[in-house]
């Protein structure tokens, strides 16, 4: 962990909470509401890496920040959070997203030999797995930067000023849409609706959202993710 | 409550409790009452709740608005069959953040909804997608789930009223089309999350290849709240085909966006303009949308009507899911509907011609037009394709994305003119 006073409380993958400019929105007329209310932290805690109770084995990805390509993804709690998981459905194959989720939370991203194992691991074939993770959006299936950002470009966002963010961020990266920044930092894409468009611009940076972001903040808000 | 902001004409029924960080613990949520709706259901004739739930003439909130009750009554009655009940939390239409919302403040509401719908339907099971963007409302839900678990409020024996209903969070991993209901299913048993011909409808084959009932978030808890106070206290708001209070989300040119809970029948225009505060410049309404990005667009001028499913239908669009988009007069629609579409064509799952192909089409005709490249007949060729995309596809995502093309045609057919104009004023700018 990085440190910071309330290390029991945030994963590390978030950044530091006060330096987040317009988090969960404008707290409008709850100015009484700390990040931490909004967000509901304490009441979350840190969620154990076995997924702790079965019924939520399956929910729990994205909070280590180290990712490791090499790393087993079966083994440790990691093992048995799956044997949590397929403990809740009637066979295998439903396990693939939750496993798929998990094997990127451990590895950053799905290379071709870890949906390999995942396939074997699940009794499908590898044909079938590819066909599924190519699917969804949320699957990286090439590396991405440290910090994976992503900007909704959608109707009410664009409506105040999505697009503009986005070039902000691109301009401040340095980088292009679906490329990642020269120090390797940051991998920016524009994303459709993220479900938070009363605080636009929602951006999602890797598991956390950044709402009410304006342009001017993004060079405050690349400045937290190193 | 909205949660940022509060406004009286707000009844809070669903929202009370927003922005009470002390509701979202199980000795918070009992403190304020909760819990006591589960308890009743489940003390209940299973068919008593699903008459209670009929009988309030509560419908569906997830889009197509069709009645939770009667919807319940379509399940089998128990044969050895498993039943499932899945909660739709897959909340991807642009423009709605009202499950998210819900979730994040009052877990316990839903897991009570959970519980009361399981029970209705015979389900020893019910399974909550949510869409994988949404870490922070499935971390909560995960720790409100297991404070259930941990009180005996799920699993084996729940209340010690000897029913058993397990609870199993899923995360879906962005793809909007996982929100239409067969869609939603097929990726939850691990497949691509391509919607299923129908019939056979989810009452019959559902979630592996058992009886289920598909409900959105708003729709379970309202459901509780009915069952608790009755079907004729939730009559006592909305019309009378619409009943109850719904959760508007109210975005884009706004002085006061968020959640504003309000009774179905409310006048659109004081809504929009009292409660929500106008648009933040005070310039002039250009175009409302009043339910989610899949629904015909309204022009500022007609704003004068009730927010219930018959009034919207009547002004020629949908309620949807309640998701307000506000556009002030400096909007450039064709910019507007054409980000929608492309949204579809990224979104279409690609199993119908019609939809696959349609998207596509038509996100590249409005590009062309928007950037001042529109050419006499294209206005034309757009309304084909959609006339094309309409009625013939697998599911509605492809009518949904005809819905923006023809309505802003239709109302603001001057705006794409203009662009095409020899000298094009609007690309200009
Ligand atoms: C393309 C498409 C997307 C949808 N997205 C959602 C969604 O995100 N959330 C939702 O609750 N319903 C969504 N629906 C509606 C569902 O198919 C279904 O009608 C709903 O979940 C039923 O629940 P209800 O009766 O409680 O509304 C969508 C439908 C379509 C066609
Ligand atoms: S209408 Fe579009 S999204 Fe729906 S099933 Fe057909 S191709 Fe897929
Ligand atoms: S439109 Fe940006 S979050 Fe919905």
């Amino acid at each position: 962990m990085s440190g910071h006073p309330n290390d029991d409380l945030h994963p590390e993958s978030w950044p530091v909470a006060a330096a987040n400019p317009g988090f969960a929105g404008d707290t409008g007329e709850f100015t009484q509401l700390t990040e931490d209310d909004v967000r509901g932290l304490s009441f979350v805690g840190i969620r154990p890496k076995d997924g702790g109770h079965a019924s939520v084995a399956g929910t729990l990805p994205y909070q280590v920040a180290e990712k490791d390509p090499e790393a087993p993804i079966f083994s440790g709690p990691y093992e048995d959070r799956l044997e949590k998981v397929l403990s809740r459905y009637p066979d295998r194959q439903a396990a693939l997203l939750p496993t798929l989720h998990m094997a990127q939370e451990v590895r950053g991203f799905l290379s071709p030999a870890t949906l390999d194992e995942v396939a074997q691991k699940l009794g499908l074939s590898p044909a079938y797995v590819r066909g599924v993770a190519t699917f969804y959006t949320m699957y990286n299936l090439a590396p991405v930067g440290k910090h994976l950002i992503q900007v909704c470009t959608n109707i009410s966002c664009n409506l105040c000023g999505g697009d503009a963010v986005l070039a902000e961020f691109l301009k401040h990266a340095g980088t292009e849409v679906g490329e990642t920044s020269a120090n390797g930092l940051w991998t920016i894409i524009e994303v459709e609706c993220l479900g938070a468009c009363g605080f636009p611009t929602a951006v999602q940076i890797n598991d956390r959202y950044f709402e009410n972001v304006r342009p001017e903040d993004v060079p405050a808000v690349l400045a937290q993710l190193t | 409550m909205a949660y940022p902001y509060i406004h009286p004409s707000e009844t809070r029924v669903l929202s009370k409790h927003f922005g009470e960080p002390e509701a979202r613990t199980l000795k918070g949520w009992e403190a304020r009452g909760g819990y006591e709706a589960a308890r009743k259901a489940l003390s209940m004739e299973r068919s008593a709740v699903v008459d209670e739930v009929k009988a309030s003439g509560l419908r569906g909130r997830g889009g197509a608005g069709f009645p939770t009750g009667v919807k319940w009554s379509f399940m089998p009655k128990k044969t050895d069959k498993p039943h499932f009940l899945v909660c739709n939390a897959d909340e991807s239409e642009p423009g709605t953040f009202k499950d998210r919302e819900l979730m994040r403040w009052t877990p316990h509401a839903l897991i009570e909804g959970l519980l009361v719908g399981a029970y209705a339907i015979h389900a020893e099971h019910a399974y909550v997608y949510i869409r994988g963007e949404f870490f922070e409302a499935a971390q909560i839900m995960a720790r409100a789930i297991e404070e259930a678990y941990e009180a005996g409020y799920a699993g084996k024996n729940v209340f010690g009223l000897g029913v058993d209903i397990d609870i199993t969070l899923h995360l879906g991993a962005g793809a909007y089309i996982c929100g239409e209901e067969t869609g939603l299913l097929n990726s939850l048993e691990g497949r691509r999350g391509e919607p299923r011909m129908k019939p056979p409808f989810p009452a019959i084959s559902g979630a592996f290849r058992f009886p289920t009932a598909v409900n959105n978030v708003e729709s379970l808890i309202a459901a509780a709240h009915v069952v608790l106070n009755g079907a004729a206290w939730y009559k006592q708001w909305g019309t009378e085909k619409s009943t109850g209070t719904k959760l508007f989300c109210v975005s884009g040119h706004v002085k006061r966006p968020g959640n504003y809970e309000v009774p179905l029948g409310f006048n659109f225009k004081e809504f929009i303009y009292d409660v929500c505060g106008g648009t933040p410049s005070g310039r002039p309404i250009k175009a409302v949308i009043p339910g989610g990005s899949s629904v015909p667009i309204l022009t500022g001028d007609e704003l004068d009507i009730g927010m219930d499913y018959e009034a919207m239908a009547a002004a020629g669009t949908m309620l949807g899911c309640g998701s307000v988009i506000v556009m002030d007069d400096t909007t450039n629609i064709v910019k507007q509907v054409r980000r929608m579409v492309d949204f579809y064509a990224h979104e279409s799952c690609g199993q119908c011609t019609p939809c696959r192909e349609g998207t596509t089409w038509a996100a590249k005709i409005l590009r062309r037009i928007e950037n001042g490249r529109g050419q006499p007949d294209d206005l034309e060729t757009l309304l084909q394709i959609s006339e094309n995309m309409s009625g013939k596809t697998i599911c509605v995502l492809s009518d949904a994305a005809a819905a923006p093309i023809t309505s802003s045609i239709e109302k603001f057919r001057g705006d794409y003119e203009a662009l095409m104009a020899p000298v094009p004023a609007l690309a200009a700018r």
